[in-house]
């Protein structure tokens, strides 16, 4: 299984704990609705989209997500959180052909 | 007492693990929408997810989404509710539907207090021009909506 690229973005990029800051998820993925044709060969590309991301901080969830096709191709997921203090955040996400990635971002809020 | 130390380590690991989910109560993670087949029509899957319950358009739910979109394959879509977001009081799941995609469901988010503010934001893609509705559901066991009809240019599916 190809390692797909993603990125977690925080923003601002300074903060202190206790600030709420915006979370950035972007995974390079398809999102196959199993709909589309294949223009060359006629037939149905089969479906491939992201149907669940999780977030964690140190290790515990606080936000999961269910995702459907009628997300776009190579997505976007953006949602707030409050930095208690200094952790990992790590996503992980599953697609329906029961691929499992994840990504991880350690942050370090300043005061 | 090396397995000593190692019981020791393994003690403090764990009590470090109970400090933070007191800090992020898990338990305060709403419990994952009920998953049905991909072609619901949208009165089937409000259902299947407010239970029959009675959903109340609401200024506190705040839709943005562009009016016309030229390429119905990304339309960008954030939404932000009003409140509090304490562990009494907080928004527990956001839906998204596109109401005439043949999947009407978008994304289903379920947030808890840990969040600090309800807000998602992501890119969907739309078929054809119609509605883009937002459901909000409560920890009261509320829930509140927003409409908002996108035109499309060029469909975004198939």
């Amino acid at each position: 299984m190809a390692e797909r690229k993603s990125l977690i973005k925080i923003k601002p990029k300074k903060f202190k704990s206790g600030d709420v800051v915006k979370v950035n998820f972007m995974v390079m993925h398809p999102m196959e609705t199993g709909m589309r044709k294949d223009k060359k060969s006629g037939k149905i590309v089969p479906a491939d989209y992201i149907t669940e991301v999780k977030f964690f901080y140190n290790d515990t969830p606080f936000t999961t997500m269910q995702v459907w096709e009628s997300v776009s191709t190579n997505p976007v997921f953006t949602i707030n959180f409050k930095v208690p203090a200094a952790g990992t955040l790590k996503v992980v996400y599953k697609t329906n052909t029961g691929e499992v990635q994840e990504q991880s971002k350690k942050l370090k809020p300043k005061g | 007492m090396q397995r000593r130390s190692f019981l020791q380590r393994i003690g403090l690991a764990a009590a470090a693990t109970a400090a933070t989910a007191t800090l992020t109560p898990q338990s305060l993670l709403a419990a994952e929408a009920p998953k049905g087949p991909n072609t619901m029509d949208i009165d089937t899957a409000l259902k299947a997810i407010t239970g029959g319950k009675a959903v109340t358009p609401s200024k506190k739910v705040h839709l943005k989404a562009p009016e016309i979109a030229e390429n119905g394959a990304v339309v960008p879509v954030t939404i932000e509710v009003d409140s509090p977001m304490t562990n009494d009081d907080y928004v527990k799941a956001i839906h998204v539907f596109a109401t005439k995609n043949s999947n009407v469901r978008c994304a289903d988010i379920m947030l808890t207090p840990a969040n600090g503010a309800a807000m998602f934001a992501t890119r969907i893609k739309l078929g054809s021009s119609q509605d883009v509705l937002v459901v909000a559901e409560t920890s009261t066991g509320e829930f509140l909506s927003a409409k908002q009809s996108v035109k499309v240019t060029i469909g975004g599916c198939g």
